[in-house]
């Protein structure tokens, strides 16, 4: 067992590992064709992806104002609604937190469609905003639980004493249950942030070939064939990834995030 | 506490106003998120209009359509119930696939240090956002006829030895070898393989907080009583996590419902699924939102169908334990 254990989790980390790194290698080759291993190795795919390519650099760009204003808009909707279960626990509170989870929940693929008549009646359908409003929505799941999370973990007795010493709401808010929660808030942020970064049904719906996001043009150009550049996204993406939760690691609790008993180290 | 508190409150105070923010809140949510769901609902009750877009109506034939085919009565076709078929085929292969494989995986990762498990989640974490678009197009060079599997199975001499114990005959049986080499696009084998790595990192962390909350010690009295590891995990971790570990396949199942790039890079277009003729009708050369949103409506009964069975089980076995 000893030894059993250790090795079925090294095979279950390269098999989890072997798509990427030929995605990642891809990156390398020299030519326009997708070669693994690579043939003549070289970054000239970075530079096409980054500087030369307009057309990857505009994807990158839109996926990166979907997936920050999407993160943001969804902390800022899952802020009150984790606030007013904690603080009331009230059966309404419950239900609005199951609604805003159920997208997240459900098969991404009828959310998708039903956003796609949503905004084709709002008028919105094909637009940036939209995309931004629906991926918030699609994630609002992640920040609810993570501040959930950390609402929870506030010890009541800080409260109490807050509240035997004068503190109003407002101040008890400010001084003590904003900065408890604050990694919880990043992490849900960061969370919501990388899926939205790589989503890709909902954008298929919601952006109706007005634009592209990376992983959208991806899935475009599929059609004809891969080409190395694609992988250059591939790794773009992994590596912030890596960075987002490693960093989440490092300032946060990340088993206890994960559901993890607080109490065992 | 709050005796000192309450002797400053005037008698006649008057009741605190009730704030307005959480209905507004319970608006928006409802308006962002079950909106769509409803007007996806509606519209399947629409009519096409030939040659044009679609018009609001109450008509039962899109579902109709689903189960019996347009031209029934004077003609059957079961195609759409075909492809229902295949999609709940390929998620609930593929969800037990990822929860089986996972729950070892995940209960040796619980009994790591807390740093290496910290380690261990930012790797997970990272391959989980990787979009599906990625993923797919990894094990598509990984499984290509032309490169990666099937070209190692060739160079190492392993396709030569397939075929001189006669295994080979068998793979081609199973769609799994073209007359020179094992051959994996396209085959039901690589679609459940790529939806179950899909999920597989979502399977561990659904697991995870279970099992780290498993307490050591009655693992331990039990090995101290002298039961082996197999006896130990069948007859004391298993038990412990059988409710999260349906709940997580149930999850899982749902979520692969809707695979879509999966389904159409590796399955066979005669084993195509659901959620792929839901693209087709609403976004592909079809143009059928009724239609399309019907079949979403069908997809998303079916999950809550098999969510209730779910739920069902386990508050029937919590019942008899």
């Amino acid at each position: 067992m000893r030894i059993i254990g250790p090795l079925f989790m090294g095979l279950s980390a390269f098999f989890l590992s072997l798509p990427i790194i030929v995605v990642s290698a891809a990156a390398l080759n020299g030519g326009r064709t997708m070669f693994f291993p690579p043939k003549d190795p070289s970054l000239a795919r970075f530079v096409e992806f980054f500087v030369s390519e307009s057309v990857w650099r505009t994807a990158l760009w839109h996926s990166m104002i979907v997936a920050f204003g999407s993160a943001g808009l969804a902390v800022l909707l899952a802020w009150p609604i984790a606030y007013w279960l904690w603080s009331t626990g009230s059966k309404l509170s419950k239900t609005v937190a199951a609604l805003g989870s159920m997208p997240f929940a459900l098969p991404p693929i009828v959310f998708g469609v039903g956003l796609g008549f949503f905004w084709a009646f709002l008028g919105g359908l094909g637009t940036i905003w939209a995309g931004i409003v629906s991926q918030a929505a699609l994630f609002l799941a992640l920040p609810l639980v993570t501040i959930s999370i950390g609402l929870q973990s506030i010890d009541r007795a800080h409260l109490d004493a807050a509240a035997t010493m004068g503190a109003t709401e407002k101040v008890t808010f400010r001084t003590i249950i904003l900065p408890q929660t604050l990694p919880y808030t990043a992490s849900g942020f960061f969370f919501a942030l990388v899926l939205s970064f790589n989503e890709f049904i909902v954008m298929f719906f919601v952006s109706a070939s007005s634009y592209s996001t990376v992983t959208l043009q991806i899935f475009n150009s599929l059609r004809n064939g891969y080409t190395p550049t694609m992988a250059v996204a591939a790794i773009t993406f992994i590596t912030v990834s890596l960075l987002v939760f490693s960093a989440v690691a490092r300032w946060g609790d990340l088993p206890r995030l994960m559901g993890a008993d607080q109490s065992r180290t | 506490m709050t005796a000192a508190l309450d002797l400053d409150t005037p008698a006649t105070a008057p009741a605190p106003k009730k704030p307005v923010w959480p209905w507004a809140l319970t608006g928006l949510i409802l308006f962002l998120c079950v909106v769509p769901f409803i007007l996806v609902l509606a519209i399947s009750f629409g009519h096409k209009i030939e040659g044009a877009g679609w018009e609001w109506s109450f008509t039962l034939a899109n579902y109709k359509r689903f189960f019996v085919g347009a031209m029934w009565p004077e003609d059957v076709t079961f195609l759409y119930l075909q492809q229902l078929y295949w999609s709940l085929r390929y998620a609930i292969v593929a969800s037990i696939l990822a929860v089986v494989t996972a729950l070892p995986f995940t209960y040796l990762m619980t009994r790591l240090p807390r740093r290496a498990q910290a380690r261990w989640l930012v790797f997970l974490l990272a391959s989980l956002s990787l979009s599906e678009v990625f993923i797919v197009m990894g094990w598509d060079i990984l499984l290509s006829n032309n490169s990666g599997l099937p070209k190692l199975f060739q160079i190492t001499g392993l396709t030569d030895w397939l075929k001189a114990v006669g295994w080979f005959d068998t793979l081609r049986d199973w769609g799994l070898a073209s007359p020179r080499n094992v051959k994996f696009k396209t085959s039901e084998l690589a679609t459940v393989l790529c939806m179950s790595y899909l999920v597989w990192p979502y399977a561990v962390i659904l697991l995870y907080p279970a099992l780290s909350r498993l307490d050591p010690s009655l693992s331990e009295a039990a090995r101290t009583m002298g039961a082996g590891p197999w006896t130990v995990a069948r007859t004391v971790v298993l038990p412990s996590v059988r409710l999260p570990l349906i709940g997580a396949t149930l999850l899982l199942f749902v979520f692969l419902l809707g695979t879509y790039v999966s389904v159409t890079v590796f399955a066979d277009p005669a084993k195509h699924t659901t959620a792929i003729a839901i693209y087709e009708a609403v976004r592909g050369a079809n143009l059928d939102a009724p239609f399309g949103a019907a079949q979403a409506v069908i997809l998303l009964l079916t999950a809550a169908l098999f969510l209730w069975l779910g739920q069902k089980l386990t508050t029937k076995r919590e019942g008899k334990a």
